[in-house]
């Protein structure tokens, strides 16, 4: 077995150990409600197997990443695969150190799953090591990328604490209008990770049924002296094309559910490499996430949030604003450092100038202007608990745009990292 | 409306003072009120609340509102999103954006444009939003540093007890005592001290501190983001910022516009990745991926004979580097980087001989450059002299020659021709060195509408690859900016500034006897949840047990 291979299989046992590391955390917070005995004792007994069992999993991902950097030559964090597994890594780490200050196994219910998803995301893009550029060929992709990603991890737990502290304080048998509009907004969060959970279902579906479209499509560019240049590129599709890529015709269709034709054309100003099959992938994402949504709540018959409330009862909502906040706070100077600093250094060397207003790095700005608005908030206005914690969700959807919604709707310079 | 600022302990606070600056006593609400003191600032008077506010301090209110900030924040935020909708207009190069953005993205694009969308980041309204952010950075600080610092720096040590019971983290509890308060209270030291305090007493009080320093860390931060925020406004000071994209051809020397430089690429090589190289995906395409390429060049400065045209300048090596991308040459501040090349061989020199087409006599060679070509060529007897260059050759519309770029993709010379049993006048013969061009412009044809018989019977022709040098061009950015050792410190003292500030927090305990009866207060600017575990942990070692959580007297935890 050479080393690649080796690094596959660690990251395979990393993403299981997860998975069950999740479920000792369920088991161990929930244990109060039915497991017979002393109610202290078990949580005392499943949150240390638990513990143990997330951070194994760590350590197995850690030996994947060096066993991988080792193999491919070059640290992995040039894709989106191994970009997206590193993150799930960090995002661990961070876990790891916040639930070492706070003790909290309730956290493991909702971090650990953040991670587990980034890492099923990331699964979902080639996992072949691939050659670098030359422009990425630089010691500072380790530091720029590798802290840039450690700074978001910490956000996601600030992330995930924030969903909890949501569902442990909203009062879900409320009518009030403050109280039901919140009810909504925590579907609306749940709503968007089943999205991204309906995503990898659909890929890995249609990827086991060997499902493959092909298109050619017609990309007109107008070069410096006005003339305009076709190009025929060939668009491959491996879910079941709802959308066909702009100005294409089509050379393989295989039907799915006797639909044997595209049911319209991806509009003309979705920019960057393979926006209609990028569209395509979107509207597979959001059926399959509501079809998964509507599955769970015709088995709980009620709204998710109020479903998962119970199992928050007895955990003091003032640790979980904290814990999000100092989360946020101990990523917010290693975001600064990576994200923009590093990056700043690094594009100086790299394409001469610290700072170009590329998407990628002015999203990067504005994240870090959207969590510097979070904590001046809370520090000078004292925006603490449910408006902190709305803060800490959609902060995390900014984190998201920036590393994926950047690459799926515009196109850049750091288009290479492409989804 | 006049206020009495004057508190019971004989302090003469500013006006606007929440908490006394010296015991702590609450001075803007009612006594019996429990609720948890609102500790921002310690409670002192922002340097901007005054009675009569001028113009001026008008002003100087509206920046120095956090809220104000975080609007400015947010706006800036929201216009940013603005300019990634669209590429940007100084993102690419391709054709006028007035067109550009209507052709491609249709009405939205137009009114993109319109509205000067398609140049976000350099619109007024976006420099003045940074503007304003610098301007709020420097008096949000200024206004609350001073009056916190003053506050920090002369803390009373027993303070005054309502101060201590409305405090976030309290304990309070009738003692049953060994020893006196006195007492109890130098016991207490030690344990604060293995904790990293700084501990003052007075009698029955106690005041432990610890990582004040913490405090600065926002306002350091501060500072660096302004010198940041000044040093990207440096850069419109004239000769501090140059940004250029020039094409250099293999073996030349060009001259840097704007300056005293002369660059030439000496060699430049290209190694692409091996087919067994690439991922599977891609093998297999005849794909041509870049492992690296680099520019073996050399700098030189002019020191002599710079600004006159008709001499040659004086040029003095000073720089040699091996660009390449991520290894840009660095000459005192002066930057070339490696940004893309041209891998097209293109014609640089030929040797041709001069010969009598119908004898097949050779008359001798001579050496044509492409670029910096002589214009008079001594051939056995002949005289050549250079009347036109056509790097780009090319006819316009009305027929004329004309070149169409300045890069040798087409060259083209006119000579004039003398010599013996040649007319006086001599006669014009157009010369292309590129077999190919020869046949595209039909150079025979050509000659002999321009001389008629002459052109059959000489000719310039190559003999061989013999003195044919062949370049490609490499493209670099050329770049100074004078501004950038600020950028770093700015970018530095802004870390420093913020590492200060999240990773330590400033502690404060505060504990007082009233008779046997002891009252803790606690305070830390962040992280709750560690000052209620060192107060639990340190009263503990005092032989009084609390559960942590016990202490929490209430309030926001900001």
């Amino acid at each position: 077995m050479n080393l690649l291979d080796f690094s596959s299989n660690a990251f395979l046992a990393a993403f299981f150990l997860y998975c069950f590391a999740f479920l000792f955390y369920i088991i161990a917070i929930s244990g109060k409600m039915w497991s017979k005995a002393d109610p202290a004792r078990h949580l005392k007994r499943w949150r240390v197997i638990a513990f143990a069992t997330s951070t194994i999993g760590t350590l197995s991902q850690i030996v994947y990443f060096f066993t991988r950097w080792i193999g491919g030559g070059h640290i992995p964090t040039s894709n989106m695969y191994e970009f997206m597994s590193f993150l799930a890594m960090m995002i661990m780490v961070a876990f790891t150190v916040v639930y070492l200050i706070y003790k909290t196994p309730v956290l493991g219910v909702f971090a650990v799953p953040v991670a587990i998803l980034i890492m099923a995301y990331a699964s979902v893009f080639p996992q072949e090591v691939q050659p670098l550029v030359p422009a990425l060929d630089s010691y500072w992709l380790k530091i720029h990328v590798t802290t840039a990603a450690t700074g978001e991890a910490f956000f996601a737990v600030g992330f995930a604490a924030g969903v909890m502290y949501l569902l442990r304080t909203i009062d879900f048998k409320s009518k009030e209008k403050s109280a039901v509009r919140a009810q909504r907004w925590v579907e609306v969060t749940l709503l968007s990770v089943l999205i991204i959970v309906g995503f990898i279902a659909s890929v890995f579906t249609f990827r086991a049924m060997g499902y493959e479209s092909d298109f050619k499509q017609t990309i007109v560019t107008v070069d410096s002296q006005q003339q305009e240049h076709s190009k025929i590129e060939e668009v491959k599709y491996t879910l079941p094309p709802l959308v066909a890529p702009h100005q294409s015709e089509t050379v393989k269709f295989q039907s799915f559910l006797g639909m044997d034709k595209p049911l319209f054309e991806a509009p003309s100003w979705l920019n960057g490499a393979n926006a209609g099959r990028k569209l395509n992938t979107v509207i597979w994402s959001v059926i399959s996430g509501l079809l998964l949504y509507g599955i769970i709540r015709l088995i709980v018959r009620k709204p998710l949030g109020a479903a998962i409330h119970p199992v928050m009862e007895g955990i003091d909502p003032e640790d979980l604003d904290e814990i999000s906040y100092r989360a946020i706070a101990i990523g917010f100077p290693i975001f600064t450092l990576g994200a923009l600093i590093f990056a700043m250094i690094w594009a100086h060397i790299a394409w001469s100038r610290f700072w170009g207003w590329d998407p990628k790095e002015v999203w990067a700005l504005i994240t870090w202007l959207y969590y510097s608005a979070y904590l001046h908030l809370r520090l000078s206005r004292g925006w603490t608990g449910t408006k902190s914690s709305w803060l800490a969700v959609i902060g995390f959807l900014v984190v998201m745009f920036t590393l994926v919604g950047v690459n799926l709707v515009i196109a850049g310079l750091h288009s290479y990292a492409g989804v | 409306m006049f206020q009495n600022t004057k508190c019971e302990c004989g302090h003469q606070n500013h006006i606007g003072t929440v908490l006394c600056e010296s015991c702590g006593k609450p001075l803007q609400d009612s006594s019996d009120s429990t609720e948890p003191l609102e500790m921002r600032y310690d409670g002192v008077a922002r340097k901007s609340q005054k009675v009569n506010p001028s113009i001026i301090d008008r002003v100087w209110n509206f920046f120095s509102s956090v809220k104000v900030a975080v609007y400015l924040i947010m706006i800036t935020l929201l216009g940013a999103t603005l300019g990634t909708v669209f590429p940007q207009e100084s993102t690419f190069i391709n054709g006028d954006p007035a067109t550009y953005y209507k052709a491609t993205y249709g009405t939205i694009g137009n009114i993109y444009y319109k509205l000067g969308l398609s140049h976000t980041y350099t619109s007024w309204w976006f420099v003045t939003l940074l503007v304003m952010i610098g301007t709020s950075l420097v008096i949000c600080s200024l206004d609350r540093v001073l009056p916190l610092y003053r506050a920090l720096k002369k803390q009373q040590i027993r303070k005054h007890l309502n101060f201590l019971t409305r405090q976030k983290v309290k304990y309070q509890e009738e003692m049953k005592l060994d020893v006196t308060p006195e007492a109890w209270v130098q016991a207490a030291v030690k344990p604060l001290k293995r904790k990293h305090y700084r501990v003052h007493t007075e009698g029955s009080a106690l005041m432990a501190e610890k990582y004040r320093f913490s405090r600065w860390g926002p306002y350091i931060n501060h500072i660096g983001l302004i010198i940041f925020l000044l040093a990207v406004l440096a850069r419109s000071i004239p000769g501090w910022y140059m940004d250029q994209y020039i094409a250099f051809p293999e073996g030349d020397i060009k001259h840097i516009p704007d300056t005293n430089y002369y660059l030439k690429n000496d060699k430049f090589t290209v190694e692409y990745y091996k087919d067994n190289e690439l991922s599977k995906e891609m093998q297999g395409q005849n794909r041509l991926v870049a492992k690296r390429y680099e520019t073996q060049a050399v700098l030189y400065e002019c020191v002599d004979q710079c600004s006159d045209p008709s001499k040659e300048p004086v040029l003095k090596e000073v720089d040699r580097h091996h660009i390449e991308v991520n290894e840009p040459l660095n000459y005192k501040g002066f930057m070339a980087y490696q940004t893309d090349y041209d891998p097209t061989l293109r014609l640089r020199s030929v040797n041709p001989e001069f010969r009598n087409k119908e004898t097949g006599e050779v008359y001798g060679k001579f050496m044509l450059e492409m670029r910096n070509s002589k214009l008079s060529y001594d051939v056995g007897p002949y005289h050549l002299e250079l009347k036109e260059k056509y790097l780009d050759f090319g006819l316009n519309s009305d027929g004329q020659p004309v070149t169409k770029s300045q890069e040798p993709n087409a060259p083209a010379f006119l000579f004039l021709v003398t010599g013996p049993d040649l007319p006086n006048e001599g006669f014009l013969y157009f010369y292309f060195p590129n077999q190919i061009d020869k046949q595209r412009f039909n150079q025979q044809a050509l000659n002999e509408k321009l001389s008629g018989d002459w052109a059959n019977k000489f000719d310039i022709r190559v003999n061989g690859m013999q003195g044919v040098g062949l370049s490609n061009t490499s493209y670099l950015t050329i770049r100074v900016d004078s501004a950038m050792p600020f950028i770093w410190i700015g970018a530095t003292i802004s870390m420093i500034g913020l590492i200060m500030g999240f990773y330590w927090n400033h502690r404060r305990i505060w504990l007082r006897f009233d008779g046997n009866r002891l009252t803790l207060g606690a305070h830390t600017n962040k992280n709750w949840y560690g000052m209620r575990s060192d107060v639990a942990g340190i009263l503990k070692q005092l032989h009084v047990s609390v559960d942590p959580k016990s202490l929490d007297n209430g309030g926001d935890k900001s």
